[in-house]
């Protein structure tokens, strides 16, 4: 399974009541099979807007995304999507939740059981499946939509501050769960965040962008094995000098 | 004796509403004896009479028209049915589609604008003439059902969260999936509402459209009937049933809501 992206030269412009937003100015990057990329940057840059052009959402106004060659033009199952205020679907159980996309897909009724049981477990979910959305905590709600992303085995995960809304706590214990999963499969994720340390934590890059229009400020290359130590010095060290990077983007300078 | 009100306990509660709700009652039946009383009017009979008339109605049916009570409520019932059943087939779709295409949307519009505030029974005679008796009332209540119905519907469509659309999307589904899983099930909050306003309104049609065209039975005809013979106290017998049908009809519409907001998760 692969899942390799090539932003080539993306450009978006928002045009809205004849006013023109150029949201992203010329991004390229490339993100390697079975890589975690986490893309930081200032509110509004357009962090979430590249991760709806990836996933088709959004039609970049210049330049390409190709994933594995074939050009992004629409949404796809190869693509899947965590939404940073979870999206589920209330109507559906826990279950049916993730058992979407397989019902899409047409898969047989004893494949997707099979499917939707072991996801529901990856994410520790087994007791909840009957439960209804709004039964759920924050967290619960969260780890229903990576199971939902995730059981489509889509060869590219798209992480919108997947954990933006959870409380510290919780926050460390999604980042472990997610190194978890991650061993057991070999996706592509890209990831967006506010948190440096989470950011830090998790990725094997991390793309620092700059306030709109947004470019690409620095590419930080992180080769340590995980689960990674918050307390050790280099960590400590990296997360201040991104900070510090941030902070020059601050928009309200 | 005292009995101290608790309002966390149940049977306390439910004697409160009960209590108030009868003495509310009590009070517009007061209210009506005393205006029987000082127009001194045949057309405003006191409530004895009234249930005197609703006894004999209940023994020996309605003389006038020589349907018995049931008939006439079955009448209206059936007639009412029909003409909500063709609204819904007619309106959710047409709803749906409106509420998905802009280009649908910017058309019907000054259609729908138009028509809208024509009160639906001003086409009953029209309809009448134009059909035949029998269809003639049920279009009239389709009429008054179909807009609440319809405007709660494309309403509820555009309120759809885009971001449930796009995850629909990004796991796969199509157009058409994403059309009858997500959109559907998404406006039935909206489409139970118009449902509720749509029955309220539609009752109200239908008994107008039944004293425009008195044939074939039914609460506005034995109404009308009634009147032209000035036998009022059964005109206030027809009166109140219509309350009472009224209010189990959207009694009942209320339930379904209530059970399908549950069942869907989304109140
Ligand atoms: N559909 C849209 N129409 C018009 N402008 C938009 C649209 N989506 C995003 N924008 C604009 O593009 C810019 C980038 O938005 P985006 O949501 O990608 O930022 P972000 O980096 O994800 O912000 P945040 O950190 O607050 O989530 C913003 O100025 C926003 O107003
Ligand atoms: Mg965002």
């Amino acid at each position: 399974m692969s899942g390799y992206i090539k932003i080539d030269n993306v450009r978006k412009v928002f045009r809205k009541d004849d006013r023109d937003t150029v949201a992203i100015e010329n991004i390229s990057l490339e993100i390697g099979k079975n890589e975690l990329v986490s893309i930081l940057g200032p509110s509004g840059c357009g962090k979430t807007t590249v991760l709806r052009m990836i996933a088709g959402l959004v039609e970049p106004s210049g330049g390409e995304i190709l994933v594995d060659g074939n050009k992004v033009t629409g949404p796809g199952p190869d693509r899947g999507m965590v939404f940073q205020d979870f999206a589920l679907f209330p109507w559906r159980s826990v279950w049916k939740n993730v058992e979407f996309g397989l019902e899409v897909a047409g898969m047989p009724k004893a494949q997707r059981d099979e499917k939707v049981e072991r996801y529901l477990e990856i994410v520790g979910l087994t007791d909840f499946a009957d439960a209804r959305v709004h039964e759920l905590s924050g967290g619960m709600k969260q780890r229903v939509g990576i199971a939902r992303a995730m059981v489509n085995n889509p060869k590219v995960v798209l992480m919108d501050e997947p954990f933006g809304s959870l409380d510290a706590q919780t926050r460390n214990i999604m980042q472990a769960g997610l190194i978890k999963i991650l061993d057991k499969t070999d996706q592509t994720i890209v990831f967006v965040t506010h948190s440096v340390d989470e950011a830090v934590f998790l990725s094997d890059r991390i793309v620092i962008l700059t306030k709109r229009p947004a470019t690409i400020k620095e590419i930080i290359n992180i080769p340590w094995p995980r689960p990674r130590d918050r307390a050790s010095p280099e960590f400590t060290a990296l997360r201040k000098r991104i900070l510090t990077e941030l902070e020059k983007e601050n928009v309200m300078n | 004796m005292r009995i101290k009100y608790d309002n966390e306990n149940k049977l306390h509660r439910f004697g409160r509403y009960i209590l108030i709700s009868a003495v509310s009652l009590l009070v517009l039946l007061y209210v009506w004896w005393m205006v029987s009383i000082i127009l001194g009017t045949p057309a405003i009979p006191a409530p004895p009479r009234v249930w005197d008339a609703f006894i004999h109605l209940l023994n020996h049916g309605d003389v006038v028209t020589g349907y018995s009570m049931w008939d006439h409520i079955v009448a209206s019932l059936k007639r009412f049915a029909i003409a909500f059943v063709i609204a819904f087939a007619v309106a959710v779709p047409l709803g749906l589609l409106i509420g998905m295409s802009k280009t649908l949307d910017d058309f019907t519009r000054p259609i729908l604008e138009v028509l809208r505030p024509i009160a639906p029974i001003a086409w009953a005679p029209v309809l009448v003439f134009a059909i035949d008796r029998t269809w003639g009332p049920i279009l009239v209540v389709f009429i008054g059902i179909f807009f609440p119905l319809l405007t709660n519907t494309v309403f509820g469509v555009k309120k759809i969260e885009s971001n449930l659309m796009d995850a629909s999307r990004t796991l796969g589904a199509n157009k058409a999936q994403t059309f009858y899983k997500v959109m559907f099930p998404c406006t039935v909050p909206y489409i139970m509402n118009g449902i509720k306003i749509g029955l309220g309104i539609g009752w109200m049609c239908i008994i107008a459209a039944e004293m425009v065209a008195p044939y074939g039975g039914g609460l506005g005809y034995f109404i009308s009937m009634h009147a032209f013979n000035g036998s009022w106290p059964y005109v206030f017998v027809g009166i109140i049933l219509i309350s009472i049908l009224g209010l189990l009809t959207i009694g009942l519409a209320e339930r379904a809501h209530k059970i399908i907001a549950k069942r869907t998760g989304m109140e």
